[in-house]
């Protein structure tokens, strides 16, 4: 971690939020980050206090905050800084070589508790030092050995039947829970509402600075963290040990701040499906779907044949499936051209490199583009006449409301929110039909005035649903809710969304 | 996948197709059936639900992917300016005991071996030996450029001529240190090289090994421009300063017993610098089998299910990396050894093997305290180091030794004979070693 946050005195005018994120604002760029700048450029009536919580080579701020915001010292994982050197407190030491075993017992195990999760990293905030202390201890690697093994001989039916894990990927999943607790002991300031972008790391100071001072938690789901972590691990190489940890560690943070969260906001009712079926509350979901700034009057498409799209190239994206569709495309309408605008996403840079490989085996040559990143992705597809998304898991794409914004009609795969938000102003096909993208990617090329029509229709649909203004101010009246500042607040939400 | 009804019979085998493989849970059904098949949610997760509860209960066998081997193919290269450097600083001794006298030049060394091999495992400790610490170092060059001009100042008040001498040795020597890590040999070679030569041509030798320190330190500042340093792939940051302080105590140590021995004289020319050039190549060489350590702990963790009865790493490939590194340090030590006795010119003034098992032994001490240190027994060498210091005080002591290097046998033949079994133990529960002390900082 990268030094205590600094302590600020409570003002009694302004609420203050504190909003935790997780390998993204303000440090890198994407759908999670520009949704959290809008969120705090637009509520200005609140102090903003913004914990992230990034991966240690992520140096370089991509956001400059508002005065209204203030970053708190972030919070690094994986990091080889030590934690700060105190001593554990006279007997705290005694109990504190079990802490490995009862986070393996009740993140991993598949009937852990949460309750007992909380408990444990509350005594990681309460006393860092034991964190260090109770991980380097031979006693809390037997105890930790002990308990996995047991959580390994756990037969729940739908839990299926967990592998068996080596040493090797044993004290991997050692040291991630040493970072989950370390995470757990970064110092939060005071504030009035605790506001996590996700229900993975991000939650994690959320719920303990809940579990301390009681402070109301909203928790906004973009995607669903656990789905999101299965998708990855399936299409990752990685051993069975080692998904089997990365899944079951994802599922234990997601229930415990499903747990502690007072609020669940996630932005497509598609995504509530999944935070039911992890056993969440029902009486906590208010949906909030994104946002959008619209202009006025969308401009006219190019009509230059040019099919846009926007995204990290990453598994989650399909960019494989891009390229098929694209392929195909091509040999149906040989003068189209794709240009696709996205980094590759860090960590998958054997996928990107997969991605030019089969742009070179399909021989697609200058007809598809890879633009890399963009800083103004409304104008990239402005220059489109026809915008495509090939994701497997979204939540409410930016990009798609973007195109929408822009008038474009959207050809996409429908995952998440996705046929929700273009219902009507474009093509939604199922995840995996390459053919039918293509096909529909075809049609709107050949036909503009269909294509404008639905783009315009889009444009309207997202003044009216998904507009910008609206979204903030839904989180206005969340966020000022929980502080108390508003009272009833959640039926507000909810009369405000069913109107 | 609307055509799919939620029967297990139906969806297994569309899960297994996308996944080449039984699903891991629940879970894992759903978000295949969601993704790829377009199944909804709500659904996905009833479907996955009701496939698990026919999922076939055998535990699958899982072996860790081992992280790829990391090459270091400057090891060669530094190897070779280290050896060249310790040869051209041995012909320092003769023109500087000239030019200062038997008596300072005796001193200065004295202490100068001793300050540089703590200030060397201090800087290791809590820069050079991490990803990133470079670059953290960097962040030190107005401490770079005004320590240097500090210890000769305290070097000059404490020790007159002597402490001078030994302060612009150090400053040369860790300032190389600095470059030979920075991957830059070639201006400390050159540097040490010039100094040999100008000596050699007769300009007064101080003023050299001062121009040597001011040269190296420059050069040394040079190469820590921050923004020509790799940005390291985890952060910089620098170890406990603890940890640091007990390097350093370490380094002391092993400098402590480099110099205690009476019976090597420091100043009578080149010879007694160039008996330690077996030892230090021979030290390099299994330094650089070491490299091979962490992958062969690691291969030893792997197919090792915890759940085993008997889940005990297998500590043999990790053993038999350690061996091999000391078995090259000793082999190549003595036939390094034997060619610098069986050298005519060199005659009788290498004082005998004795001095070159010495030095074989400290380095053999010095090589397993270090590999000791870094697997977290760092009490357990710095007793080790303690003690070897102490015998070969107590050696310095008695005064009437039966051959030259005798202190630096019983020294270093001490601290190797201690850190040599707490390593073999280390190694044989490498999984507790792994897990709670090198990958928990």
């Amino acid at each position: 971690m990268s030094g205590p946050a600094p302590a600020s005195e409570p003002r009694a005018d302004r609420p203050r939020v504190l909003l935790t994120t997780e390998g993204t604002y303000p440090y890198v760029m994407g759908g999670v980050s520009s949704w959290c700048h809008q969120l705090i450029g637009r509520l200005t009536d609140i102090d903003w206090l913004v914990l992230p919580i990034v991966a240690s080579d992520k140096r370089r701020r991509l956001f400059t905050l508002p005065p209204h915001a203030r970053e708190l010292a972030r919070a690094e994982v994986w990091s080889e800084a030590p934690p700060p050197r105190r001593r554990p407190r006279l007997g705290a030491r005694r109990g504190s070589d079990a802490l490995p075993a009862t986070l393996v017992r009740h993140l991993i195990g598949w009937r852990g508790d949460p309750d007992a999760v909380i408990d444990a990293w509350t005594a990681c905030r309460c006393d860092p030092a034991i964190v260090r202390t109770a991980f380097r201890s031979t006693r809390g690697w037997e105890l930790f050995l002990d308990v996995l093994r047991a959580v390994l001989d756990e037969r729940v039916p739908e839990g299926g039947v967990p592998p068996e894990l080596d040493l090797l990927e044993a004290a991997r999943l050692y040291q991630t829970l040493y970072w989950v607790a370390r995470t757990a002991a970064v110092p939060t300031p005071g504030c009035d509402v605790v506001h996590a972008t996700g229900a993975g790391w991000a939650s994690i100071p959320a719920v303990v600075h809940r579990a301390l001072h009681g402070t109301p938690m909203a928790l906004t789901e973009h995607g669903v963290y656990v789905r999101e972590a299965y998708l990855a691990a399936a299409r990752s190489d990685a051993s069975p040990g080692d998904r089997f940890s990365a899944t079951r560690l994802a599922r234990g943070l997601t229930r415990v701040a499903y747990q502690s969260a007072d609020i669940v906001a996630p932005v497509t009712e598609a995504n509530a499906h999944w935070e039911l079926g992890l056993g969440l509350d029902p009486d906590k979901i208010v949906v909030i779907p994104n946002g959008l700034h619209v202009p006025d009057e969308p401009t006219p498409p190019p009509q230059t044949k040019t099919v846009v799209s926007v995204g990290r190239l990453d598994p989650l994206k399909d960019a494989l499936a891009m390229l098929r569709v694209a392929a195909e495309t091509l040999r149906r309408i040989p003068d189209a051209r794709f240009v696709h605008y996205g980094p590759v996403q860090e960590g998958q840079e054997i996928y990107g490199r997969s991605c030019r490989r089969l742009h070179q085996e399909l021989g697609l040559g200058d007809r598809f583009k890879f633009m890399g990143p963009t800083d103004d992705p409304r104008r990239a597809v402005r220059a489109a006449d026809v915008v495509l998304m090939t994701s497997i898991s979204e939540g409410m794409p930016m990009a798609v409301l973007e195109a929408m914004g822009e008038g474009r009609p959207v050809v996409a795969t429908g995952v998440g929110g996705v046929p929700d938000v273009v219902r009507g102003c474009g093509v939604v096909r199922p995840p995996g039909d390459d053919h039918g993208l293509a096909m529909a990617v075809v049609m709107l090329l050949r036909n503009p005035e269909l294509a404008w029509r639905l783009g315009r229709r889009g444009h309207r649909r997202l003044r009216r649903l998904f507009d910008e203004a609206a979204c903030t101010e839904r989180y206005r009246r969340l966020l000022l809710g929980l502080a108390g500042r508003e009272p009833d607040r959640k039926r507000t939400v909810e009369l405000e969304m069913t109107a | 996948m609307t055509h799919v009804d939620l029967d297990p019979a139906a969806v297994r085998p569309v899960v297994e197709a996308r996944l080449g493989r039984d699903p891991q849970d629940m879970l894992e059904a759903a978000v295949v059936l969601e993704a790829w098949e377009g199944m909804g949610g709500g659904r996905a997760l009833l479907a996955g639900r009701r496939l698990m509860s026919t999922a076939p209960a055998t535990a699958e066998r899982s072996v860790a992917k081992l992280p790829r081997p990391q090459h270091e193919p400057r090891l060669l290269r530094d190897g070779a300016a280290f050896v060249i450097v310790v040869i051209a600083i041995a012909f320092w001794a003769a023109p500087l005991t000239s030019d200062l006298g038997v008596a300072v030049v005796r001193d200065a060394l004295t202490v100068a071996l001793s300050l540089t091999l703590a200030l060397q495992w201090a800087l290791r400790s809590r820069f050079l030996d991490h990803r990133g610490g470079l670059l953290e170092l960097a962040r030190h060059r107005v401490a770079l450029v005004l320590a240097p001009g500090a210890t000769v100042l305290a070097g000059a008040v404490a020790l007159g001529h002597a402490g001078t001498l030994a302060a612009l040795l150090t400053v040369t020597w860790v300032g190389g240190t600095i470059l030979l890590r920075r991957n830059w040999p070639l201006p400390y070679v050159t540097i040490v090289l010039a100094a040999t030569a100008a000596m050699a041509v007769g300009l007064p030798a101080l003023d050299v090994v001062r121009g040597a320190g001011v040269l190296t330190t420059l050069a040394a500042v040079a190469a820590l421009r921050p923004h020509e340093l790799e940005p390291p792939p985890m952060p910089a940051a620098a170890r406990r300063a603890e940890r640091t302080a007990c390097s350093a105590a370490i380094g002391a140590g092993v400098g402590l017993m480099l110099v205690l021995d009476p019976s090597v004289s420091w100043t009578a020319g080149a010879v007694p610098a160039l008996a330690l050039a077996p030892s230090a190549v021979a030290a390099l060489w299994g330094a650089a089998e070491l490299c091979r350590l962490e992958p062969a702990i690691l291969r030893g963790l792997a197919g090792v299910p915890v759940r085993g009865a008997r889940s005990r790493p297998r500590s043999r490939p990790a053993l038999g990396v350690l061996l091999g590194a000391v078995g090259r340090l000793l082999a190549l030590t003595a036939a390094l050894s034997a060619l610098l006795l069986l050298t005519p010119w060199l005659g009788d003034s290498v004082r005998g093997a004795g001095v070159l098992a010495g030095f074989g032994l400290l380095a053999l001490a010095s090589l397993l305290v270090g590999l000791l240190d870094s697997l977290g027994g760092s009490r357990w060498v710095l007793a080790a180091v303690a003690l070897g210091v102490g015998v070969e005080a107590l050696v310095r002591i008695e005064g009437d030794v039966p051959f030259a290097g005798v202190g630096l046998v019983a020294g270093g033949a001490t601290a190797a004979a201690l850190a040599l079994p707490a390593l073999v133990v280390v190694l044989r529960r490498s999984a507790r070693t792994v897990a709670t002390t090198l990958w928990i900082r």
